[in-house]
C-alpha cells in the first residue's frame, strides 16, 4: 500500500469516545462473559434458597430470596469483618507500597537483582511453614490479635508483589528523564519524587490494586493471628460451614458482599492503570 | 514539589496508616489479671452446640458476671487453629471444642489438655449420667479429658413414598438393603440407589459400621492392623458395590456434603450417615424431601448390627490456661442436667446425657423416629468409628484405600494387603 | 555532580544531608524493605531448616531427636507421594502459566485502546481475582458436581457426554487448571495493560509508516518492549502457581483427592504437617520445596534472559 495512503489512516485518529469495529466489540464481550458468568452464578445463588442451589433444574427459574443477606448481616454480623479487612487492607498496602517502590527503584537503576531475588523469597516460602514460628513470635510480643500483627503479615505477601511489579516498570523508563532533572539541579531523590513517580502512576495503582486484593483474600495468617475482634473477611467465611451442614446461600451471599468494597476500590483506582496524561510525558 | 493531588493522597494515607496501626496496637488484649477472673475464651467448630452455646453463655454471664468469648470456626479450621497455637504453647484461650477420636491420644500426649477426673467427680454434676460409651470415650487411661457434649450415630435415611409404593419394606439387613437399592436404581433418570460418602479419608467413619456388621474392626483386641482379614474385605466388597452398581457418579470425591445434597434434592433412595444430619432434610430451604424423609436403625450384617455411636464434639480445658477453674466452672454449668435438656430440645443438640434422652418433652424436638433409634442404640453399637492411635488422619488414607479400591472395580484384596502393611508400620512406630 | 548548579540557579543549600542520601540512595531506599523481609524471615526458615533434621512429631515441645537426612533421604526415595507431586506441581505450574501469559497478552492488547465503557469492563475482568478463593472454590465444587452441577447441564444442552471434572482421577487436575486460568489471567492482564501504556509510541508508529502490518509490528516491537514486564508477571504467577492451595483444598480436599490425583507439593506439606502432625518431616519436604520453587525461577529468569537477547 502507498504511503499516503498509510499516512491518511494514520492522521485520521479520532480525539473523543473511539467506535469500536463490531470485531473487537464481540472480542471485548466474550471475555467480560467468561470471566463474570461463573460470578452470575455466585451471584443468583446467594438469592436462592440452599435446595435451589443445588437443583441444576433450578438454575434459572427460581424464587428470589433475601434471607441469605439477612444472614449475613444479621446472624453472622458481618460488617465489623469488612472494617477489619478494610484495616488491614489499606494498612498493608500503604506501608507495602512506601517500602517497596523506593526499594523497585534502586533495584531497578542499580540493577541489585539479588535484592529482588530476596524479596521475592518471601513470597515464595509457603505459609505453611511461616505459621508455628510466627505464632510463636507474635505471641511472645503479645501482638496476637492486633491489627499489627495482620497488617505486619500481610505486608510480607504484598510487598515482594510491589517490587516485582514496580522493578518492571521502573526497568522500562529511560534514565534520560532523571538525568534531565539532575542537570535542573534536582537531587536524586528529587528526581525520583518528582520526574519518575508521576510516570509510575500506572505501575502504582496496578501495583496498589493487586496488593490490596491479596491481603483482602488473605486467609492462612489471618486464621491463626486474628481474635474475634480483628476477624477478617476469609476467616469469617468460614461461618457458614457448621459440623453437619454447609449454607451455601449464605457462603454465596457472604462472598458477593465482601466482593462490593473491593470493587468500588478497584472501579477508583483502575483508572490510574492507564492515564491518558503519563503516555503523553513519554513522548517527549 | 511532588503534585500536590498525590502528595495529598499519600499523606493522608500515611498519617492513616501509621495511626492506625498505633492505635491499635496500643489495643493488644491485655494480659491475663491475677484475682478474679472476669473474662473466658473458648473457641471450638460450628455446630448446633455452638449455636446453643451462645445463649448459654449469655445467661452464664448475667449469672456469674463473667463474660465468654466464644469464637467459632469451620472444622479444619479449627483444627489447624489449635495445632498451631497449642504448639505455641497459647494462653489465649481456656477452653476448647475438639474431635476426641482424632485428637485426644495426641493431644493428651503432648500435655495440651488438663486431666479433667477431679472435676467430674463433682458430686452434683452426676458424671454417670452420661451414656457409658460416651465416657469411655473420653477418657484414656483412667483420665477424663473431656465432656461430651453431643453424640452421633450411624442411621439409614430413606424415601419412604419410594418404598411404599415399590411395596419394599424397609430394610433390616443389609442384604435387604441391596435389594431395595437395586430396585429403586433409576440413573438414566438421575436417580440413584444410595448416595453414601466415597471419598477416602471421610468415608472411613461410615464404613465403619459395615465393617463391624460383618465381624470385623480396624485393629484386633491387641490393637494390631486387621483391615485384610475375610470379613474386613468382605465389608470394603460391599460397600464398594453398593456405590459402583447404584451410586451416583464420581462417588470417589464425595463427602458428605456432596452425598447428603443427592438425597436433600431427593435422587437418591437411601443415605446413609449420621445422625446429626437430619435437620438438613427437615428444613424446606434445604430439602426437597422434607415430607417424604424416614429413618430407620442401620442393618443387620452377617454379624448383626453394630453402627457407631460415637462422641463428635468434646470439649476440654486448655492445658495452659491460666484460669483452670473458671473454666470449669463454665464447663460444668453448660453441661450441666438442666442446661443439657436445654440444648436437647431448644438447640436440637444430640446430647450425651441419658436423663435429657428419657425426658419425653425434651425430645419432642427430635424427629420421632430418630429419637427411638437414639434411645435403643447403646447396646449394639460400637464407640468408635475410626482407627485408634495416635495418628489417626495418616491411618484414615491407609484404611480407606481398600474401600476405594472397591467403589473403583478394583482388586480389593490386593489393596487390603498394601493397607494391612502400611497400617501395622504405622501402629508398630508410635509403640 | 552537584557543582554543575554553577549556570546561575538557585544556591545549593542542602548540600550535607540531601548530599548524603544521593548518595547512599542505593542503601536507604532498598534498606528497609529487606530489613523488613530478612526480620520476619529468618526465625521461620533457620526454625524449619532446624525442624528438618529431627524427627519432631505431633507436638514441637515433645522431646525429639536428630536424625540428620533421613527426612530428606525419605522423601526422594518416595515414589508413591513426593515424585508424583513434584510432577503434577510441575505440570500445573508451567500449563497453567503458559495458558495465562497467552491468554492475558492476548487480551491486554485487545483492550489496549481506549473504548467507550473500558474502565467497566477493567472491573469486571478483574471479579474473579477478587472473589474470595474460599467461596470461589466452593461454588467451582458445585458447577462442576457430577450429578447436581451446572456444567453438565452446559454439557448436555451442548449435547456433549457429561463429564466427571473435579471428581475424575485423570480429568481432576485439568479442571483445576481451567479454574486456575480463569481466577488468575486478570492478573496478568491488568499487570500487562499498566506496561502496555507506558511503552514509547513512536517505535510503533514509525513501523506503521514504514509499513508493517499489526503482527509484526506486534511480534517485533510490542512484545520486545514489553518482555520486562511480562517476564515480571510470569515469575509472580509462577511462584504462586506452584504454592496453589485455596482451590485444590476446597474441591479435593486435604489428601488431593482419593487417589491423590490432585496432590502438589504445598498439598503434600500441608498435609504432612497440618494432618499427620509429622513436623520434622514436613519440614524437610517444605525445603525441597523450596528448593524446586528455586530451580523453577531460575529456570524462568534464563529463559527471560535469553528472550530479551533476541
Amino acid at each position: 500500500m502507498s504511503t499516503a495512503a498509510v499516512a491518511v489512516r494514520h492522521r485520521k485518529k479520532p480525539v473523543g469516545p473511539k467506535i469500536l469495529s463490531v470485531v473487537r466489540f464481540v472480542g471485548i464481550a466474550l471475555v467480560v462473559l467468561a470471566f463474570i458468568l461463573p460470578l452470575v452464578w455466585m451471584l443468583t445463588a446467594a438469592f436462592k434458597n440452599n435446595l435451589d442451589i443445588v437443583t441444576p433444574a433450578r438454575t434459572f427459574d427460581f424464587e428470589p430470596t433475601l434471607k441469605n443477606f439477612d444472614t449475613v448481616f444479621g446472624a453472622q454480623n458481618f460488617l465489623p469483618f469488612i472494617m477489619n479487612s478494610l484495616i488491614v487492607g489499606v494498612g498493608a498496602t500503604v506501608i507495602a507500597l512506601f517500602l517497596g517502590v523506593p526499594a523497585a527503584y534502586a533495584i531497578a537503576r542499580y540493577k541489585i537483582t539479588n535484592a529482588t531475588a530476596f524479596v521475592l523469597l518471601a513470597r515464595v516460602i509457603p505459609g505453611v511453614s511461616l505459621l508455628i514460628p510466627w505464632y510463636f513470635l507474635f505471641s511472645q510480643v503479645k501482638l496476637v490479635g492486633t491489627f499489627t500483627a495482620l497488617i505486619l503479615t500481610h505486608i510480607f505477601v504484598t510487598m515482594p508483589l510491589v517490587v516485582a511489579i514496580m522493578t518492571s516498570f521502573f526497568d522500562g523508563l529511560p534514565d534520560e528523564l532523571e538525568e534531565a532533572a539532575q542537570i535542573d539541579g534536582s537531587s536524586k531523590v528529587g528526581a525520583f519524587l518528582r520526574v519518575v513517580l508521576p510516570l509510575s502512576v500506572p505501575g502504582l495503582a496496578t501495583s496498589a490494586i493487586l496488593a490490596f486484593i491479596f491481603s483482602w483474600n488473605n486467609f492462612l495468617f489471618a486464621l491463626v493471628l486474628s481474635n474475634q475482634n480483628t476477624r477478617t473477611l476469609p476467616v469469617a467465611i468460614s461461618n457458614f460451614t457448621s459440623y453437619a451442614a454447609v449454607d451455601w446461600g449464605g457462603l454465596m451471599a457472604a462472598a458477593v458482599v465482601i466482593t462490593i468494597p473491593v470493587m468500588i476500590i478497584a472501579l477508583f483506582a483502575q483508572r490510574y492503570v492507564i492515564s491518558g496524561l503519563t503516555a503523553g510525558a513519554t513522548k517527549g | 514539589m511532588i503534585t500536590s493531588r498525590r502528595g495529598l493522597r499519600l499523606g493522608v494515607a500515611t498519617t492513616l496508616a501509621v495511626a492506625l496501626t498505633a492505635g491499635v496496637a496500643a489495643c493488644a488484649p491485655s494480659g491475663d489479671s491475677s484475682g478474679d477472673v472476669t473474662e473466658l475464651t473458648l473457641i471450638a467448630a460450628n455446630s448446633p452446640w455452638t449455636e446453643g452455646l451462645k445463649t448459654l453463655a449469655a445467661n452464664y454471664e448475667d449469672e456469674t458476671g463473667i463474660k465468654v468469648n466464644l469464637e467459632y470456626y469451620g472444622n479444619e479450621q479449627l483444627n489447624d487453629t489449635l495445632k498451631v497455637k497449642l504448639n505455641a504453647q497459647s494462653s489465649d484461650f481456656d477452653i476448647y471444642a475438639y474431635q476426641v477420636q482424632d485428637v485426644m491420644r495426641e493431644f493428651s500426649r503432648n500435655g495440651w489438655l488438663t486431666d479433667m477426673t477431679e472435676y467430674v467427680a463433682d458430686d452434683d454434676y452426676n458424671w454417670d449420667d452420661f451414656q457409658s460409651s460416651a465416657r469411655d470415650a473420653v477418657t484414656l487411661d483412667d483420665v477424663v479429658y473431656g465432656v461430651p457434649v453431643m453424640t452421633e450415630r450411624h442411621v439409614v435415611y430413606y424415601r419412604s413414598d419410594l418404598l411404599e409404593a415399590a411395596g419394599i419394606a424397609v430394610p433390616e439387613t443389609l442384604d435387604e438393603l441391596e435389594d431395595a437399592a437395586a430396585q429403586l436404581d433409576d440413573p438414566d433418570n438421575g436417580f440413584y440407589g444410595i448416595a453414601m460418602r466415597g471419598a477416602k479419608v471421610p468415608l472411613v467413619t461410615q464404613f465403619s459400621s459395615f465393617l463391624y456388621s460383618y465381624g470385623g474392626d480396624f485393629q484386633d483386641e491387641d490393637g494390631n492392623a486387621s483391615v485384610d482379614t475375610p470379613e474386613a474385605i468382605e465389608a470394603a466388597e460391599f460397600y464398594g458395590n453398593l456405590l459402583k452398581e447404584y451410586g451416583p457418579p464420581g462417588a470417589t470425591n464425595m463427602g458428605w456434603v456432596e452425598a447428603s445434597a443427592i438425597f436433600a434434592q431427593g435422587n437418591a433412595a437411601f443415605y446413609l450417615d449420621a445422625d446429626s444430619q437430619a435437620y438438613t432434610f427437615l428444613d424446606a430451604s434445604n430439602s426437597a424431601v422434607v415430607d417424604t424423609v424416614a429413618y430407620a436403625a442401620f442393618p443387620e450384617g452377617p454379624a448383626g448390627a453394630h453402627p457407631y455411636n460415637i462422641v463428635p464434639q468434646t470439649v476440654g480445658i486448655n492445658a495452659f490456661s491460666e484460669k483452670k477453674d473458671a473454666a470449669w466452672d463454665f464447663i460444668k454449668y453448660v453441661t450441666n442436667e438442666e442446661n443439657t435438656k436445654w440444648l436437647l430440645s431448644e438447640a436440637t443438640v444430640p446430647v450425651a446425657r441419658d436423663s435429657a434422652w428419657a425426658d419425653d418433652a425434651a425430645t419432642a424436638g427430635f424427629p420421632a423416629g430418630l429419637v427411638e433409634i437414639v434411645r435403643g442404640s447403646s447396646e449394639n453399637s460400637v464407640g468408635h468409628d475410626r482407627p485408634q492411635l495416635e495418628q489417626v488422619a495418616l491411618a484414615r488414607e491407609i484404611v480407606g484405600g481398600p474401600v476405594v479400591a472397591a467403589i473403583e472395580g478394583g482388586d480389593v484384596e490386593a489393596a487390603a494387603k498394601t493397607a494391612q502393611k502400611s497400617f501395622q508400620d504405622l501402629l508398630d512406630g508410635e509403640k | 555532580m552537584t557543582s554543575t548548579t554553577t549556570s546561575g540557579s538557585r544556591p545549593v543549600r542542602r548540600r550535607t544531608i540531601g548530599d548524603w542520601i544521593d548518595a547512599h540512595l542505593k542503601w536507604i531506599f532498598t534498606g528497609p524493605a529487606v530489613a523488613f523481609v530478612a526480620l520476619l524471615i529468618i526465625f521461620p526458615i533457620g526454625y524449619t531448616i532446624f525442624l528438618s533434621v529431627t524427627d519432631s512429631a505431633s507436638s514441637v515441645t515433645r522431646p525429639f531427636e536428630f536424625i540428620g537426612f533421613e527426612n530428606y533421604a525419605e522423601w526422594l526415595t518416595d515414589t508413591e507421594r513426593f515424585w508424583p507431586a513434584v510432577g503434577r506441581t510441575a505440570y500445573f505450574t508451567l500449563t497453567a502459566l503458559g495458558l495465562e501469559l497467552v491468554i492475558g497478552l492476548a487480551i491486554a492488547m485487545l483492550l489496549r485502546k481506549t473504548f467507550l465503557g473500558q474502565g467497566l469492563v477493567r472491573v469486571f475482568i478483574l471479579l474473579p481475582l477478587v472473589a474470595t478463593p474460599v467461596a470461589v472454590g466452593m461454588m467451582w465444587l458445585l458447577i462442576f458436581e457430577p450429578s447436581i452441577g451446572f456444567a453438565n447441564v452446559v454439557m448436555k444442552s451442548l449435547g456433549l457426554p457429561p463429564q466427571l471434572w473435579l471428581s475424575g482421577k485423570e480429568s481432576a487436575l485439568n479442571t483445576l487448571i481451567f479454574i486456575d486460568v480463569w481466577q488468575w489471567t486478570p492478573m496478568i492482564i491488568l499487570i500487562l495493560l499498566a506496561g502496555l501504556s507506558t511503552l514509547p509510541e513512536e517505535p510503533d508508529e514509525a513501523a506503521r509508516v514504514d509499513g508493517a502490518n499489526a503482527w509484526q509490528r506486534f511480534r517485533h516491537i510490542t512484545l520486545p518492549l514489553l518482555a520486562p514486564t511480562i517476564g515480571a508477571a510470569a515469575i509472580l504467577r509462577a511462584i504462586d502457581a506452584m504454592k496453589t492451595f485455596d482451590i485444590i483444598f476446597a474441591t479435593k480436599g486435604r489428601t488431593g483427592g482419593s487417589n491423590n490425583e490432585a496432590e502438589t507439593l504445598n498439598m503434600l506439606a500441608y498435609n504432612e504437617s497440618f494432618g499427620n502432625s509429622q513436623y520434622g518431616s514436613a519440614a524437610a519436604l517444605l525445603m525441597l520445596f523450596l528448593t524446586f520453587i528455586i530451580i523453577i525461577l531460575a529456570t524462568l529468569a534464563i529463559l527471560r534472559k535469553k528472550g530479551t537477547r533476541v
